[in-house]
């Protein structure tokens, strides 16, 4: 049974996931608590990223992708159900790419234009606050407030993601996926990148995708190990990387396939 | 006035877009009313609740307006026996009128006095039909656009007393724009529709007075004899069997496609094997464009070219040598038609022949064939299919150009095969037969209409060919 | 060895044979190019003869406080031969006509023109010149030889040696010819002018723009973003691309069947040879538009979608503002093809003489080619240098359009 007042940002369960005929995930079954880090790891075509993609539907978007499974927000709304708006739901939960991708757009639109389509500031001076704060939160305001009009491609790769997390982090979401953030960026952007996570877990909850085992240790307290479309194992950061209930589990752990 | 009252549309709704806007927020700061969408969106669905019946209203306005017109000159009220005319009479009336008009509003003449003939003839209904006539535009412009400012002031109170914080602006925007975008789309299709429509309806008109196997068997082409011999008989039936021939049109088209092919292909080809294969990439940067300015330029500039320069300078050369050659050979359209048509062979083959892989090149290098070696035994194989589906299109071209045969080639059908003989071309003829006086309800007009059937019809074959071999060949190298 | 050296030998000839081919290519741009320049460019000359008019009251119907209109409508024939015979004193009826044709037809129009911008010119004498006719024009040109039997010239031996004296008194001389810009059709070449027709073609593109680019976006949009692939758009997909290669003359017969024929749109006017035209270019329109969709990155959706926006919000916000060069450029280009374009013009009529420059899309008027294809028609050595000073600016036109084409291309796309 499902506890209506869990400390659960997300409960999953029954997860199956097909592309056309292929089988991307296989009854899987996880809960993400609240203000904690979780991570998704396991080798490449695991179906790490085609879970994460299912918690803001953004499978959706696949013709071919067909999700079945429950899924519920904060113990009570069902995500896929017909009641819901996908996009109310996207307002709840963020989500921030492999590659950095902001809009070809000036700094402060990238991260004003969500607060904007939902209507969530009401004057202009309490969307300039929002921005600000988002990329304050971002730990990139220091570095772009004398440019906010600058057009946001002309950024680094790991200022660009970290606007992207701003751009996440404005419409006030109570959680933030994260699929591979720091795979296209360098060891000292990804460096603050992993910093800032570690911030954000205060406020939101965080589940991210990640095929560097180092990263899950240093940013996660909840570790999921997947594999061929299974949930290996789900535990305590710590013990996953220690000591492992499932021999599979520590073979990829100690570097033996993947 | 139409004008001015599309103007007065495209401002009406935007300004009603402020108005809708600021309806919804001051239900949500004055009223302290939910919405349910943001403001903008309150705004976005008056302006489309407003300008889509208006611009809709405005094309049909537009579309229709000689329709209007002749329903507002022949009323029933001047003319009670309207509705029995044949369409025969009516369009006698309505030229008189149409005459009439020009001088009824003169103030200098005095419609009472003097023998003004025109005048004296005309009935006292069809004096009053001309004055209308006369004031139509006035009149049609005029209720145009008092109609265009009240229509959107009108829905755009209507729509936005309808706002309220229940009704989701958003996603009935979303919707409305949704079926525009798809009814766009359609369009596409209903100008095929209407191609077709159009041609098959007039051609089976004109295969009502000509028997179909007349017209594609025989070898005379002569519509000048399609006349009426008076007007209780109609056409003269053995002229009409001996008129329209299509045999020498389609000969002579083949034969004009063909000398321009004999250019197109050999020069096309060859320069896109230069510029893919040889030439250095400055070489290429220069000499590219200046080829594809060939195919910029309209084909009116090559006919004329074709008929000033190169008709008379064949003729010249032909003459030295001993050859009689006509001032409109079909050689001299040929050639100008192969010259329009070169940049049209290289840029296809070009695009073909850069996508062979390079791993075939590579393979043929490493045996020790030379560069002609390779591209003779191994990428113009390989690249067959495309290279004849660019040749297919080019042909489909040279048959349906029409400028450069009807300045350079001859109007009159001749059934040869030497090109410096006169030839004619389908689409000189379709030019020719509709240029002047455009009668629905004689053969010499229909028979353009028969002719662009068949001309589409071919040109849709070896289009459909050409694309599905380029669309195959793209598909292996991909 | 010698088997190498020939395939060698084969290699060199192939490769020369490439070049060759280019080069003959090119050489046709060239020959094209000096044709059109070296026969147009006389017709932005224009002769003009140098006489001393006396505006004579006893010949001028009007007087100074006339009225414009009052100016405009009356007639200036007999100043005209008046000022003939003042600067040719002594002619006999014979000669006098001789030497009247040797002056434009429109002498009258032009004196008529001068009163109105000088109304008090009226009883003074004025040192003008006046255009000569388009065959003096064409002798002082050197374009009719001078030295073949008087039967086979235009301009007779009294004609020349009028000419000669007034050469030699340095009255004969040459201004730009600025008629050929402001002035409609004209069956004098002297007089002819271009705007017309530019005018005309003018409305048509802007009908043809209306009509494709909206429609031509907006299509394209749905193919790319919001259709699932499947029959009807594999339907739609074949259809577009063989519109893109139906020969011209067939839209021009849609044009007379279905718009004027069956709607009963008026026939010669640029509303219906701009929708003809438009109907031409919306698959250029709607190929380019989508190649250009297909450009934008499929992680700028995704991130619109990221934060909650619709589709639609995400196609309208992020997807089309950033495939609108590529748009723009394919519109541009298609708009070049639909100028240059001739035969459906033919079809629907805007082909006509028309002298009055029309003043919006439902007056009759011919288009830029189409007023070529007519001039080229004349055989007044006179509207040769028009045709092809016409197809010069046609030329210029197309270059512009592919030119900001181009530009808008560079400077706007954004690099992904």
């Amino acid at each position: 049974m499902v506890d209506q007042n869990s400390n659960y940002a997300l409960q999953t369960s029954e997860v199956y996931v097909h592309y056309g005929k292929k089988m991307a995930i296989n009854n899987v079954a996880l809960n993400f608590p609240k203000n904690e880090v979780t991570s998704l790891i396991g080798p490449s075509g695991c179906g790490k990223s085609t879970f994460l993609r299912c918690l803001n539907r953004m499978n959706d978007v696949i013709d071919i992708c067909n999700v079945k499974g429950k899924f519920l927000l904060n113990g009570n709304v069902d995500i896929y159900s017909p009641d819901i708006q996908v996009e109310t739901l996207r307002e709840k939960v963020g989500m921030v790419f492999q590659k950095p991708n902001p809009f070809p757009k000036t700094i402060y639109d990238n991260v004003a234009y969500g607060p904007k389509i939902h209507g969530i500031a009401s004057s202009q001076n309490e969307l300039d606050e929002i921005v600000k704060d988002s990329l304050h939160r971002a730990g990139l305001y220091e570095e772009v407030k004398d440019r906010m009009d600058d057009i946001a491609t002309g950024l680094s790769g790991g200022q660009q993601q970290r606007l992207c997390i701003a751009r996440a982090i404005a419409i006030r979401p109570e959680i933030i996926l994260m699929d591979e953030p720091c795979s296209a960026l360098d060891p000292i952007a990804t460096a603050k990148i992993e910093d800032l996570i570690n911030e954000l877990k205060e406020n939101y909850t965080i589940i991210i995708v990640t095929h560097s085992m180092s990263q899950a240790s240093r940013v996660s307290s909840k570790t999921a190990f997947f594999h061929l479309g299974n949930l290996v194992e789900y535990g305590e950061t710590g013990k996953i990387f220690t000591k492992p209930d499932k021999e599979q589990t520590n073979d990829y752990i100690t570097g033996r396939f993947g | 006035m139409l004008y001015l009252s599309l103007v007065f549309v495209f401002i009406l709704s935007y300004s009603f877009y402020f108005y809708g806007k600021k309806r919804a927020l001051s239900l949500k700061f004055k009223k302290n009313e939910n919405l349910s969408s943001l403001p903008d969106y309150y705004g976005y669905y008056v302006v489309l609740l407003v300008f889509f019946p208006a611009i809709i209203i405005w094309f049909f306005l537009l579309i229709f307006k000689s329709n209007f017109q002749e329903m507002f000159v022949m009323s029933p009220v001047l003319f009670p026996d309207v509705a029995t005319w044949s369409s025969g009479k009516f369009g006698l009336i309505m030229n008189k009128i149409s005459n009439l008009s020009m001088i009824v509003n003169l103030s200098e003449i005095d419609l009472t006095v003097g023998d003004k003939s025109i005048l004296k003839m005309a009935s006292e209904s069809e004096i009053i039909a001309a004055k209308n006539l006369a004031n139509f535009d006035k009149i049609y412009g005029w209720s145009n656009l008092t109609l265009f400012i009240i229509l959107p002031v009108l829905l755009g109170f209507l729509a936005t007393k309808s706002i309220s914080g229940k009704l989701n602006a958003q996603p009935i925007v979303e919707k409305i724009i949704s079926y525009v975008i798809k009814g766009s789309s359609y369009i596409a299709i209903f100008i095929t529709f209407g191609i077709f429509f159009s041609l098959v309806f007039e051609a089976i008109n004109f295969f009502r007075y000509v028997n179909f196997m007349d017209f594609f068997f025989n070898t005379a082409w002569n519509p000048n004899r399609a006349f009426v011999i008076n007007a209780s008989e109609g056409f003269d039936q053995e002229a009409l069997k001996e008129a329209f021939g299509f045999v020498p049109l389609l000969t002579g088209t083949l034969l004009i496609a063909s000398v321009a092919m004999l250019v197109a292909v050999p020069l096309g080809l060859l320069t896109a094997i230069y510029l893919a294969e040889y030439a250095s990439s400055k070489v290429r940067d220069i000499a590219k464009p200046i080829i594809e300015i060939l195919a910029g330029i309209p084909t009116v500039v090559y006919g004329f070219f074709a008929a000033l320069s190169l008709a008379p300078f064949i003729k010249d050369v032909g003459e030295g040598v001993g050859l009689p050659v006509s001032a409109e050979s079909a050689l001299a359209a040929g050639l100008a038609m192969g010259v329009m048509i070169i940049p049209f062979v290289s840029s296809l083959s070009d695009d073909v022949i850069k996508a062979v892989p390079q791993s075939l090149r590579e393979g043929s290098y490493a045996i020790g064939a030379t560069k002609s070696e390779t591209i003779k035994k191994v990428i113009l194989p390989a690249a067959l299919a495309g290279i004849m589906g660019s040749f297919l299109l080019a042909i489909s071209r040279a048959i349906g150009e029409t400028m450069i045969v009807v300045m350079a080639a001859s109007l009159r059908a001749n059934l040869t095969f030497n090109p410096l003989e006169p030839a004619t071309t389908i689409t000189t003829q379709i030019v020719t037969s509709l240029i002047g006086d455009v009668e629905f309800d004689n053969p010499k007009t229909l028979v353009a209409f028969a002719l662009g059937l068949t001309l589409f019809v071919m040109t849709l074959i070896l289009n459909i060919a050409a694309i599905t071999i380029v669309k195959k060949y793209r598909e292996k190298y991909e | 060895m010698s088997s190498l050296e020939k395939r060698l030998a084969a290699e060199k000839r192939f490769k020369f044979y490439g070049m060759f081919a280019m080069t003959l290519s090119l050489f046709f741009v060239l020959i094209l190019m000096y044709k059109i320049f070296s026969t147009g460019s006389g017709a932005f000359v224009r002769t003009t003869i140098n006489a001393d008019v006396y505006f004579d009251p006893n010949f001028i119907e009007v007087s100074s406080n006339s009225s414009k209109k009052e100016i405009m409508k009356a007639s200036y024939v007999d100043l005209a031969d008046q000022v003939i015979n003042q600067n040719h004193p002594g002619l006999d009826e014979e000669n006098f006509i001789k030497v009247r044709e040797m002056y434009t037809r429109k002498f009258d129009y032009q004196l008529r023109d001068y009163i109105v911008n000088n109304p008090n010119v009226i009883g003074k004498t004025v040192n003008l010149d006046i255009s000569a006719s388009s065959d003096l024009d064409q002798i002082v040109k050197g374009n009719y030889p001078r030295n073949v039997p008087e039967a086979q010239r235009k301009i007779n031996d009294y004609q020349l040696s009028i000419l000669d004296s007034l050469d030699s008194k340095g009255k004969m001389s040459k201004t730009f010819n600025f008629w050929f810009f402001t002035n409609g059709d004209s069956r004098d070449p002297e007089t002819a002018g271009i705007l017309g027709a530019l005018m005309g073609s003018f409305y048509a593109l802007l009908i043809c723009f209306s009509f494709a680019f909206p429609i031509g976006l907006l299509a394209s949009v749905y193919l790319e973003e919001f259709v699932k692939p499947g029959k009807i758009t594999d339907i739609i997909e074949v259809n577009i691309n063989n519109l893109a290669a139906v020969p011209s003359i067939v839209y021009g017969l849609l044009g007379l069947g279905m718009l004027i024929g069956v709607f009963g749109m008026p026939y010669q006017v640029p509303l219906v040879g701009g929708l003809v035209l438009g109907f031409m270019t919306l698959p250029t329109i709607i190929i380019a538009s989508r190649a250009s969709l297909r450009g934008v990155p499929p992680s700028i959706r995704e991130g619109a979608l990221a934060v909650g926006a619709t589709k639609m919000q995400t196609v309208f916000h992020h997807v089309i503002p950033l495939s609108l060069p590529g748009t723009l450029t394919g519109t541009i280009i298609g708009m070049a093809q639909a100028l240059g374009e001739t035969a459906p013009l033919l079809l629907v009529g805007m082909v006509a003489f028309v002298m009055e420059i029309p003043g919006g899309a439902f007056d009759p008027a011919t288009g830029l080619p189409s007023q070529i294809y007519l001039w080229s028609e004349s055989a007044e050595r006179g509207f040769l240098e028009k045709t092809s000073a016409g197809i010069m600016l046609l030329l210029s036109f197309l270059i512009i359009m592919n030119t900001v084409a181009v530009l808008v291309r560079r400077k706007l796309e954004v690099k992904w």
